[in-house]
């Protein structure tokens, strides 16, 4: 199987064409995990019963010679912070511990509905406030192109689980970068859509203004096809708005004449591997047809502060709710309710988790607002517009990922804001809500994987993914190298 | 030094939804804890709010009824605090933007009460504490309120009371709230201070949270009032705080401690979208409002003709308003019929959730029906009297107790036979009357009415008694 | 510069304790936090106003009542709560 053909699209004929059933491609993987999650830390809970219910349902449609739905059948995996009833949702954090939610998320009602076998819940940083993985409460995934290296974060879990074949394809969210960081680390192909386009129903908020979910696949078109099936308007969602769902059908279109921005803001400051890649993306490009056009986006330079304060004070606000009342750890001994809440909190969260609540309380406090929270807002604006001005020159704007490659485990600094400078290439397509898949594009010296971002305009999905896919295309998936390990078909 | 009391009120409404702001539980009161209850309201990870359009309907209805101008944009914010009773650890409500500004009450002094705003939030659920337990029931949590916020403009306990009811009335004749306060559907914070007579200058307040009855806010403002004038005058500062009102010792205690500090860190909520209102819904809405209660009441003064009085009660209940104007209607004395409603018929109605309800024994046609026949000549008042008794404890209309020879007038022969015959049959009250007891000659009529069902007219029946004891030695 | 006393506050209000010995070192880096944060304010663009992403009105549902859930689901992360209730602390 070449590696960039659709996983999913495969699987799905060998299951109509009998070469196996689903539940012996679900226990397959099932077998794979037990071997090889020890190691890739990818799961933090497995869903054998489930996932083998959804198979045995797959398996009599079959026998009746029912056709499947697109994604029915798919072993694939969810981001431990996407409720499903009945089966625990973490965040990976000690204060969920026990949580076991009693409704699904819209996302996964609609996936559940057409029989996706999930295999079992994947790490993440504590609440999705991470870049490696490694605030897990169950510690980090490793990624498989090297397991002494950190699969990235916070959706790591399912970057190590997919890029590990672990699960034909998984679902993470994405509010500062925590799709496209992990996939770009892993090898991998990541969507974070426009904001609003799949419902945020169920998925536990970390900043609710940035937060969108979206897939994590092995190559473009099998996260066309995850896209088109979740990008659904929601009712119980007051910010969505869903969309057409029809990218998939306009992967094969023709690129030639379009126009891809270059801003030499996002190209500063990156690793010399990641811009000779980068570099030779936009050759690649050009090669194909498209036109390569400078644009410029000032303020681009603030948009990592502005992203950490709205996501902090966001989070401060969201993250209020874990008193130990209702679900979750609860301390044990206390003088009172005050000091049961407060010791319930400083046991239960993490550390970083702590620190951007403490950040985020004070850019909302009195006093500070104006300072920190509303120019930061109107920041926001400018940042929005800065944008939308760019797309009157461009189709789609290329950016590497991330400046770097995936850091060895443990590596991350004790500096938070040096951590926070690896998100500078991905934060600034949540502040606007815009769309951005980030598609490998190179190896570094030590063979890990360096992805790049395609980064479109509100709603224009399609046009990134078939930008993508073409590149692909173009390059014969050299880049989608999969690993040893796993499910082997 | 004489001290002027200056207070401001917010009082929170729980509207009459039939659904929570923001999920599809039911707002029923009561009921067993954490029954009306899903994800959303108890606030567990992931759920989003969904805006109950109705709330925002009754809202700008309570801002027109109340003189406000409504905002074409409003948007939701996020009041943030830790505490039990609030799932998500901060009530969605309403910061700088409400739906509804700049209104007034008018008082029966004539004195306007501003309205600051009127914005829409959640209610918080209910603690129990039970021997050093405490324990949380989330029933109420996500009811929706209206917060009426009024300026610092009253001067009185007087008023404050005045200002209350008439938010309460007018709340209720448009439909909003049932605005019960037992039930907790409407409860008060005051805020108050003092300064010297004559000052322009407002004194620090204090506040006092949730009075849940008229009774134990006029004591706790009285209190308050006193003991603030007490520290003044004593050379002491009042502290602004925020206090509780302690109805078995009957004191203010002040209600935060240290380790609820607070900072409410408002911002815009992301999971809702911009309220947009435009002029012409606004407008809409504006058209459905029922009349409003100082307008009725004027024209039950103006074209009635009925004495300020008696429109004010009758225009207080809703339900008792429509049942007057459905039984007067197409008659010219309304004065008659708001009599029987408030003399007779209120008697049947002691409680004021009876009257509340307008439940009436007998529907407005039955009373419009014993109403058309006195005006026309046909029954007399005092006949109409008994016959009303009768038909509200039987549930029966006029017809079943007056007979066609009840109506119409006695002939003048009739009507001497009959005073003679009870002249005659009455040898004591004539020898009363003779003696000097202008009086006894009303015992006399009432059995000539006994005896004409009421028929007779009163006035010439005395005339004629009293002419015929005049005759006798 | 943040203060001590302010990193005290603000962890009062995020509900959360922080030991004596942690109060400086938390205190120095939440200051280098709020370092990063302050670049914002070197902008000279005043910026605009922000609303939300995709401009969106009006997102109502109807008021018609959906069924709530039982109780001992509402309760279940509770083992089923005492009485119908939550429990939330004992006070000494």
């Amino acid at each position: 199987m070449l590696d960039y053909l659709s996983q999913i699209r495969s699987l799905q004929s060998m299951l109509q064409g009998k070469e196996i059933s689903c539940t012996q491609l679900t226990r397959a993987y099932l077998d794979a995990m037990d071997r090889d999650n020890p190691k890739l830390n990818a799961y933090v809970t497995a869903t054998p019963d489930a996932a083998l219910a959804a198979a045995k349902r797959v398996d009599e449609k079959l026998a009746n010679g029912e056709a499947l739905s697109p994604l029915e059948g798919i072993p694939m995996t969810l981001k431990d912070n996407i409720s499903t009833k009945d089966i625990p949702t973490t965040c990976c954090s000690k204060i969920l511990e026990g949580y076991v939610p009693i409704y699904d998320a819209t996302v996964w009602k609609l996936l559940k509905e057409q029989n996706a076998v999930l295999l079992g819940k994947t790490n993440m940083d504590e609440f999705a406030m991470g870049s490696s993985c490694e605030t897990s409460c169950f510690g980090g995934a490793a990624n498989p192109h090297n397991l002494d290296h950190v699969a990235g974060g916070s959706s790591g879990g399912v970057a190590s689980a997919v890029g590990g074949n672990l699960a034909a394809y998984g679902l993470g969210s994405d509010t500062g970068g925590s799709i496209r960081q992990p996939a770009s680390f892993c090898g991998l192909v990541g969507l974070k859509p426009t904001y609003g386009a799949v419902s945020r129903f169920g998925l536990v908020a970390y900043a609710s203004s940035l937060d969108q979910i979206g897939p994590i696949t092995t190559n473009v078109e099998d996260t066309a096809l995850v896209y088109d099936q979740i990008c659904q308007y929601d009712p119980m969602d007051s910010t969505s708005k869903g969309a057409q769902g029809d990218t998939a059908s306009h992967l094969k279109d023709p690129v030639q004449g379009k126009k891809i921005g270059i801003a030499k803001e996002y190209l500063e400051g990156l690793k010399p591997e990641v811009e000779a890649a980068i570099q030779q993306a936009m050759k690649t490009y050009e090669a194909m047809g498209c036109e390569l056009v400078e644009i410029s986006l000032p303020a681009l330079k603030y948009a990592l502060p502005v992203y950490y304060i709205l996501a902090c004070a966001e989070a401060s606000s969201n993250l209020g709710r874990y008193d130990g009342i209702r679900y979750g750890y609860q301390a044990d001994s206390y003088r009172n309710t005050h000091d049961m809440i407060c010791k319930t909190r400083s046991a239960g969260f993490g550390k970083e988790v702590q620190r951007r609540i403490l950040l985020g309380t004070y850019v909302l406090s009195s006093g500070y607002y104006d300072a920190y929270y509303k120019k930061a807002q109107n920041l926001r604006g400018s940042i929005v517009r800065t944008f939308r001005e760019a797309f009157a020159h461009c189709d789609a704007i290329l950016a590497p990922t991330v400046p770097t490659t995936s850091f060895p485990k443990g590596f991350t600094s004790q500096d938070p804001i040096v951590t926070y400078q690896t998100d500078i290439c991905t934060v600034p397509v949540n502040i606007c809500g815009l769309p951005a898949v980030s598609i490998p594009c190179g190896f570094d010296e030590k063979n890990l994987p360096i992805g790049m971002q395609l980064i479109g305009n509100r709603f224009a999905e399609a046009n990134i993914l078939n930008l993508a896919w073409q590149f692909e295309q173009a390059t014969q998936g050299q880049f989608n190298k999969k690993v040893e390990g796993g499910l082997a078909l | 030094m004489s001290w002027e009391l200056v207070s401001g009120l917010e009082t929170h409404v729980e509207l009459s939804t039939k659904t929570k702001i923001f999920c599809g539980c039911t707002t029923k009161f009561g009921g067993e804890p954490n029954t009306n209850c899903c994800p959303i309201c108890i606030g567990l990870p992931g759920t989003l709010p969904k805006l109950n359009r109705q709330v925002v309907h009754y809202a700008i209805m309570a801002g027109l009824a109340t003189h406000c101008t409504i905002n074409n944009i409003s948007k939701m914010d996020r009041k943030n605090y830790v505490y039990p009773d609030l799932p998500k650890a901060y009530q969605i409500s309403q910061y700088d933007k409400p739906l509804c500004e700049h209104g007034y009450i008018q008082l029966s002094n004539g004195r306007k009460i501003g309205i600051t705003r009127i914005h829409i939030e959640e209610d918080a659920g209910k603690l129990v504490h039970e021997h050093g337990d405490t324990y949380v029931d989330y029933n109420r949590g996500g009811v929706p309120l209206i917060e009426i916020v009024s300026e610092p403009d009253i001067r009185s306990i007087a008023e404050a009371r005045e200002y209350v009811e008439k938010l309460q009335m007018i709340m209720k004749h448009i439909g909003v709230s049932d605005c019960k306060m037992q039930e907790g559907s409407l409860r008060c914070d005051v805020n108050i201070s003092v300064r010297p007579q004559g000052s322009e200058e407002f004194g620090t307040r204090t506040e006092i949270k949730n009075m849940n009855s008229f009774t134990n806010m006029e004591k706790a403002m009285a209190y308050e009032y006193d003991r603030q004038i007490d520290l003044l005058e004593s050379g002491g500062k009042v502290t602004q705080e925020t206090l509780r009102w302690n109805p078995d010792e009957g004191i203010t205690t002040p209600m935060r401690g240290k380790e609820d500090a607070h900072d409410y860190r408002y911002f815009r909520e992301p999971d809702l979208v911009t309220i947009y209102t435009t002029d012409q819904e606004i407008e809409a809405i504006r058209q459905e409002l029922p009349e409003l209660p100082d307008a009725r009441i004027a024209r039950y003064q103006e074209e009635f003709g009925l004495p300020a009085a008696d429109a004010q009660l009758l225009v207080k209940y809703r339900k008792i308003a429509e049942y007057f104007e459905a039984a007067s209607e197409g008659l010219s004395n309304k004065k008659t019929v708001a009599n029987f409603i408030l003399g007779q018929i209120f008697r049947t109605l002691v409680t004021d959730e009876e009257k509340e309800n307008g439940a009436v024994a007998i529907p407005p046609e039955y009373l419009h029906d014993l109403a058309k026949l006195l005006e026309d000549g046909k029954i007399k008042m005092n006949l109409a009297k008994t016959t009303l008794d009768k038909m509200l404890e039987t549930k029966k209309p006029c017809t079943d107790f007056i007979s066609e020879q009840d109506m119409g007038d006695i002939d003048e022969d009739t009507l001497r036979s009959i005073c003679q015959s009870v002249v005659e049959q009455n040898p004591k009250a004539v020898a009363d009357f003779k003696g000097g007891k202008d009086k006894a000659v009303k015992a006399l009529i009432g059995q000539v009415m006994k005896q004409t069902r009421g028929k007779a007219d009163g006035r010439k029946a005395e005339a004629l008694m009293v002419e015929m004891m005049n005759a006798m030695d | 510069m943040v203060s001590r006393e302010e990193i005290e506050n603000i962890a009062l209000l995020s509900k959360l304790f922080v030991a004596e010995e942690e109060l400086d070192g938390l205190t120095k880096e939440m200051d280098q936090m709020i370092a990063f944060a302050d670049t914002i304010n070197q902008a000279t663009d005043a910026g605009e106003e922000f609303d939300n992403i995709n401009g969106l009105q009006n997102a109502f549902r109807e008021d018609e009542v959906v069924p709530s859930y039982p109780q001992s689901e509402i309760l279940k992360n509770r083992d089923g709560g005492v009485d119908g209730f939550f429990y939330v602390a004992k006070h000494k």
